[in-house]
């Protein structure tokens, strides 16, 4: 593992991990990578990235915790560098954390990532809390609405991480204008989803 | 009724209506226009607004409260 504003990428793919802060970003990168970046239970505790390995498949993938952002227009610096580290990584795959406790917030980023043209791959991590409180996800339906992978996650029991991990590789870019379409129900959920339901066939 | 935020009194719920601010701010934190949400803490002072939306808990500035209308006694 290293910290601080080193040259990205460091060979293979890299995996930019975004979202709201306090989902479990870190944690999930923590799980991803074995390494140690500071975790706690309070926004904004990651201002600067921390970037990881892991090897799946026999690939190679840097991972990059990014601080948490409400949006990709910054409006202080910690969200300054998430925003950078799109810009600058524009080859990445971008694995987008949700809270399963609240999804409408996270989608809202999710959204505007996939407007950027860059595949990605939706974690859905604390499921653990969301079932405390008794909230379901579709999961299978926000994959079919979105086109991406969505993969549900708890991050401090390591519940889905292998699944995750594994799903990387299928990550694509997003068809807004077909997310549009299956919202308003204009179009049949399954016919533009390439990205199955997780069997590893293919 | 329709009031502005600010004016929403301790404890009671009402629905967004309109945001006469930077509606992009308020949007990625989770509150938008047909959201329900109930004022929590109203600080003295001029002091922050904290409001929930379900599961969510979005504190902001009072001239923030104050450019958004919602509307209270809405059955839902």
């Amino acid at each position: 593992m290293t910290e601080g504003r080193a040259d990205l990428p460091e060979g293979g793919t890299t995996v930019l991990m975004l979202g709201n802060p306090n989902v479990g970003k870190s944690a999930l990168f923590n799980r991803m990578t074995g390494a140690n970046a500071v975790v706690s239970n309070y926004p904004g505790t990651t201002v600067d990235f921390t970037r990881g390995t892991f090897i799946e498949g026999g690939h190679t993938y840097t991972i990059v915790d990014v601080p948490g952002t409400y949006s990709l227009e910054p409006r202080d610096a910690a969200e300054e560098v998430a925003v950078r580290m799109l810009r600058d990584c524009p080859d990445a795959t971008v694995m987008i954390v949700l809270d399963a406790t609240k999804i409408d917030r996270g989608l809202y980023i999710t959204l505007e990532v996939m407007e950027r043209g860059m595949p990605c791959i939706v974690a859905v991590n604390m499921m653990d809390a969301a079932h405390e409180k008794k909230i379901t996800v579709d999961i299978a339906a926000l994959q079919r609405l979105l086109g991406v992978p969505v993969v549900s996650t708890t991050a401090t029991s390591g519940e889905g991480v292998r699944t995750l991990a594994e799903q990387i590789r299928k990550a694509q870019v997003a068809n807004l204008g077909g997310i549009a379409k299956r919202l308003r129900g204009e179009e049949p959920r399954t016919e533009s989803l390439r990205a199955c339901g997780g069997c590893g066939g293919c | 009724m329709r009031i502005k935020l600010s004016d929403l009194p301790f404890g009671a719920t009402a629905v967004v209506r309109e945001i006469q601010t930077s509606a992009h701010d308020l949007n990625c934190l989770g509150l938008r226009i047909g959201k329900e949400l109930k004022m929590v803490t109203k600080q003295p002072i001029k002091g922050p607004v904290v409001v929930i939306l379900g599961e969510l808990e979005i504190a902001m500035g009072l001239e923030t409260a104050e450019q958004i209308v919602v509307e209270t006694g809405v059955d839902r």
